[in-house]
């Protein structure tokens, strides 16, 4: 039995003070000290001056602010209802890249609408964690034994991961399929059928190794002889870790870092921006900044296990492991342990696509949290 | 939401209703267990990861910092490079440039090549603060820097831009003192040539990195650049200046497409001249047609024409085959379809004595030379002198001269190759070969080095040429052997040469390098390459090239180009004249060439060598032996000239039976059966020619037989002797 005072306090409410009640302002709060961290690391790349990076990037983050709030007022069944069109959209918008794509750095990634440069990738992650969500929603938890059942899904997943890897993207092609696996975890796969799906993975990576581009092959050799091409593509990855390592513990201090403010440090306001900071704040300021990022996605998991609704549960980890995916990867290239793969960190790059997306996906995110207690049982949401 | 599922009541919106747990509930609940559990396992797995990227930054940071290298660390001031103030060190060991790569002088210390400190300017237009203003002032010091593309360049959103490369020192300062933020410069250099087209095909260039892409700058890329020493040619520039001025001019006289000259010290190898045309300005070898470039005196493939009959006469003589009295027929020979025969065969006597027979220039009588000889030692001959391999020279494009396959040197072959046809040699092999036969008989190895200065000041006593030679008074020839008798000057006598000024500083030189034929065989070939100059006969080929006081001989050769369907172009020829000066006391082999001369009015018609390229080498060695120290000679000059002299028709000695009519060894037989298999030959014999054309067509010029078919046959006579 449950009590029923404990159902009563969970009645959910749609007036729409109540709900922006509901958002979890703590949550909020977090991703506003992390954008501050952003715009702090943004001035100093820009040499100590709100131009060009920093000014544009925080106008970004107010515009990303409003998009977050407006859509943590969406109920899951209107999400639902947006899951499959946005799918769409999102296959169209990789398609075309494809066709008139703006070449950046060797590959077709970006996507010029109306004067704005738009990464259709960054886009289909949240779109594919919705979509997946919905359909393991509607597919409830007794169809999960039956493997016909993940057949509809895996294909979702394989067509953006194809699209992506065509441009070529290959660590924004990885993050998306880690997504989806992630995804179909949570949804209750059998561990045996997760081995089956896994079993075939290093013959596909033997595969795709052949199809990778000279450029992509050559950050995979220089991620194991980064000091054999100091001066070729294993330059990122040597000033990387020179600036690291003249941050020390405590850092140069703001403004100071050498490595950053003497240009050695490539792509300083994007990919490696953390570089930058621990440059400037050392490993103390490093620990900082991913102790704030590991709250966030701690807060996001959180959030998810409190819906009581699984399409709540699955998007809030897709979301939460998209952004999870982000952080290390970037980290974990910036310090030398990964191929060199152009994530960017979310909300403190400068990035206009990125930022958007990642606060859409927070959108989502406080979606869940605050219609986590409403009714939304399974062959719900039918489109 | 209610009227959905009715049977459950929903305990979100129905206060009154006992909630109820069922079995289907409790299964929902099971499965929501698990994914907590895994989500759970997940979120351990996050903490994990960022537990080892922690790590890995504690590591970077703290741990195992990695140092930064040196160069980051230096300090980013552009360094000014500092100029020798001292004007007289340009011509001094060291130039005194902050250079990397070493100068290049000719033999008197005349810089051909140098590289000058030149740096390129670039930006940062991220550190730029206001572009216009800084292109505004880039402008006051670069007066052709483009404004306005410059302030676009700066504007652009990138960290390094080009602004100007090779900017002189002085600029760059100026540059510097313009304190403009995000100006940078990139010390480099620029190599310079100050002579430009002077010896442009010898010195080649060197590519932005610096690195020789052609000529003596490939040759001695690594020497240039890691010893700052200049290097020092043998070429001499007043001569190569004198050279190529001449050689332009007949060129354009002649209507020439090209022209190739050497000039070689017969005794030590020096080139001292080697000029190519058309040539370029070697500072802008980028904007050189590959015609330009191309360096005809080593990598031209060129058929020797006549001037091969030279090696003809050298291996019979030599190899004890014939003797100078010997006599060739000259009827035209019918080989297949092509008939060996001479231009001018209708005023040669049917038989002739070897000198004549080269003053003439007769092919019927080298390919008899040849045919005694046979294949065998034709091919051991050419090989011994070098023909079979690539020119020795300094150079990367050095040609590897065109012969016969072995397999193929039939008959045809060996009679084709005596008078020069159906091979393609480099120019230079043939000085070589030239000097080889006139310097006492050693194969010398071209050289473009200038041999290191040696003591000379010891005997610079007799300036005229006549010393050694007015000595010579032995009688000529000596009707007891060969042995005795015909031995000529003496080639190496030290007295008989003065110091030979600014040019070759040096005497007493011994040629090195492997004797390929006696010193006795080259005193005959020098008084028969006298005789084609100075002889008696009228029609001698090189009358044209006499130069009085000097003793010159040589031997002309005129060699038909192919066309590009591989027949034979009439009236387009490679003419050349290659000669030796002086002969009394060989110091230099030139060479001259023109390639395709046209017929003018001066000529009379005429478009082979005796009438271009045989003036044109005389007014050449006119101008250049006084600056090589040579001197026309005055007294004992009859001696001398007798001293080189040799009768046309030189006569037998006793006890020999010359070659001949009546003799000719195993000739009635041979001729007999030649005369029956003829016909049976002919398909076979004419393939034969063809294929030895087309093995030595050369994708430049390609140049074959020069009598074949048509034109130049006067008689259609077999190849039967008149019967005496």
């Amino acid at each position: 039995m449950i009590s029923q005072k404990r159902l009563l306090r969970a009645e959910p409410s749609f007036r729409f003070l109540a709900k922006l009640w509901r958002i979890s302002w703590l949550y909020v709060l977090l991703i506003c000290v992390l954008a501050g961290v952003g715009y702090g690391a943004l001035y100093s790349a820009d040499g100590g001056s709100a131009k060009p990076f920093a000014g544009p990037q925080s106008l970004r983050f107010g515009f990303g602010l409003v998009l977050m709030l407006g859509v943590a007022m969406l109920s899951p069944r209107v999400l639902v209802r947006l899951a499959w069109p946005l799918y769409g959209l999102s296959l169209l918008l990789l398609a075309a890249v494809l066709h008139m794509g703006h070449v950046g750095k060797g590959a077709e990634r970006w996507l010029i609408i109306g004067g704005m440069q738009v990464q259709p990738s960054e886009f289909a992650k949240i779109a594919l964690a919705l979509v997946l969500a919905a359909w393991f929603h509607r597919a409830g938890h007794k169809r999960m034994g039956n493997p016909l059942f993940l057949i509809p899904p895996a294909i979702l997943v394989l067509l953006p991961v194809g699209l992506v890897l065509k441009e070529p993207n290959l660590g924004t092609a990885v993050i998306i399929g880690a997504v989806g696996a992630s995804i179909f975890l949570a949804a209750g796969m059998r561990l045996w059928q997760i081995a089956i799906l896994i079993a075939p993975v290093p013959f596909l990576a033997k595969f795709a190794y052949g199809h990778l581009h000279d450029y992509q092959k050559a950050r995979i050799t220089t991620f194991l002889h980064p000091e054999s091409d100091p001066l070729g593509a294993g330059y990122n990855i040597i000033q990387s870790k020179i600036a690291l390592g003249s941050g020390g513990m405590w850092g140069q201090g703001y403004l100071h870092g050498t490595q950053g403010q003497l240009n050695f440090l490539p792509e300083k306001q994007t990919d490696f921006i953390f570089t930058m900071i621990a440059e400037e704040w050392g490993l103390v300021g490093g620990l900082t900044v991913m102790g704030l990022l590991l709250l966030i996605i701690m807060g996001g998991m959180l959030m998810s296990m409190r819906c009581r609704h699984q399409f709540g549960r699955l998007l809030g980890l897709g979301i939460s492991m998209n952004f999870f995916l982000y952080c290390v990867v970037n980290l974990s290239m910036v310090m030398g342990a990964i191929p060199v793969g152009g994530v960017p960190l979310p909300l403190i790059s400068y990035g206009g696509s990125a930022m958007l997306t990642v606060m859409f996906g927070f959108g989502l995110l406080l979606s869940v949290y605050v219609h986590r207690d409403a009714s939304f049982g399974e062959n719900e949401g039918n489109a | 939401m209610q009227g959905a599922r009715p049977e459950r009541p929903d305990p979100l919106t129905d206060h009154e209703t006992v909630v109820s747990v069922t079995g289907r509930d409790l299964v929902q609940r099971a499965v929501m267990e698990r994914m907590r559990v895994r989500l759970l396992v997940a979120a351990a797995g996050f903490g994990c990861l960022f537990g080892a990227v922690s790590f890995k930054l504690a590591l970077a940071t703290v741990l195992m910092p990695m140092a930064p290298a040196k160069r980051q660390i230096a300090p980013l001031v552009p360094q000014i490079p500092k100029i020798s103030t001292d004007p007289h060190g340009l011509l001094a060991d060291d130039v005194g440039l902050p250079v990397h790569r070493a100068a290049i002088t000719d033999r008197n210390g005349q810089i051909l090549a140098i590289s000058l400190p030149m740096a390129a300017v670039f930006a940062n237009p991220m550190e730029l603060i206001d572009p216009a203003d800084a292109a505004d002032k880039l402008k006051k010091v670069l007066p052709k820097l483009d404004v306005a593309e410059t302030i676009q360049r700066l504007s652009s959103k990138k960290q390094f831009v080009y602004i100007a490369r090779d900017v002189t020192p002085e600029q760059e300062l100026a540059i510097n003192d313009l304190g403009i933020p995000g100006i940078y410069f990139e010390p480099g250099e620029k190599r310079h040539y100050p002579l430009g087209r002077t010896a442009a095909q010898i010195l080649g260039a060197v590519d932005v990195d610096d690195h020789g892409v052609g000529g003596v700058e490939r040759y001695f890329d690594k020497r240039l650049s890691s010893d700052k020493t200049p290097l020092r040619l043998s070429l001499d520039v007043r001569v190569q200046g004198v050279v190529r001025e001449e050689l332009e001019a007949a060129r354009l006289h002649f209507k020439a497409i090209g022209a190739c000259a050497i000039v070689m010290d017969v005794r030590t190898g020096e080139i001292i001249s080697m000029v190519s045309l058309p040539d370029y300005d070697a500072n802008l070898y980028n904007k050189a047609s590959d015609d330009e470039r191309f360096n005809r005196a080593v990598t031209g493939m060129y058929e020797p024409g006549s001037t091969f009959k030279l090696q003809t006469a050298a291996m019979v003589l030599e190899d004890g085959i014939a003797h100078v009295w010997d006599k060739f027929s000259t009827v035209p020979i019918h080989v297949g379809r092509f008939t060996i025969s001479d231009m001018k065969s209708d005023h040669f006597a049917p038989w002739l004595a070897m000198p004549e027979a080269l003053a003439l220039s007769s092919n019927p009588a080298a390919a008899h030379m040849a045919l005694d000889a046979g294949a065998k030692r034709q091919q051991d001959w050419l090989r011994n002198m070098g023909f079979f391999d690539r020119v020795p020279v300094e150079l990367p494009e050095a040609a590897r001269p065109l012969l016969p396959r072995l397999s193929n040197w039939g008959l045809s072959a060996v009679m084709t190759v005596a008078f020069g046809h159906g091979v393609a040699v480099p120019p230079l092999a043939i000085v070589r070969g030239t000097a080889a036969t006139a310097n006492g008989g050693i194969l010398i190895k071209p050289t473009l080095l200038a041999r290191p200065e040696q003591q000379t000041a010891s005997d610079q006593a007799d300036p005229s040429l006549a010393a050694g030679s007015a000595s010579e008074t032995k009688p000529l020839l000596q009707p007891v052997s060969d042995t005795k008798g015909l031995d000529g000057a003496t080639p190496n006598n030290p007295d008989t040469d003065q110091d030979g000024g600014d040019a070759a500083s040096s005497d007493n030189v011994v040629p090195q390098g492997k004797q390929v034929l006696s010193e006795k065989t080259s005193a005959l070939l020098r008084r028969i390459l006298r005789m084609v100059v100075a002889g008696p006969d009228e029609e001698r080929t090189g009358k044209q090239a006499e130069i009085p006081g000097y003793f010159v001989g040589g031997k002309t050769g005129t060699a038909e180009k192919v066309g590009p369907n591989g027949t034979y172009l009439k009236h387009v020829n490679i003419t050349a004249f290659t000669g030796i000066l002086p002969l009394n006391a060989p110091r230099y082999a030139v060479y001259v060439m023109l390639d395709s001369p046209q017929a003018i009015p001066e000529t009379h018609g005429w478009y082979t060598s005796g009438w271009n390229a045989v003036p044109t080498w005389r007014k050449i060695v006119a101008r250049i032996a006084p600056m090589l120290g040579l001197f026309p000679v005055t007294t004992g000059a009859d001696q001398i000239e007798a001293s080189l002299t040799i009768p046309m028709s030189p006569p037998v000695p006793a006890g020999y039976r010359a070659l001949g009519p009546g003799n000719d060894p195993g000739d009635p037989v041979k001729l007999a059966q030649q005369a029956k298999e003829q016909a049976a030959r002919d398909k076979a014999a004419a393939k034969e020619a063809r294929e030895a054309a087309r093995a030595t067509a050369n994708p430049h010029t390609r140049s074959v037989d020069p009598h074949p078919v048509g034109g130049a046959v006067r008689q259609s006579v077999s190849y039967v002797r008149p019967s005496n």
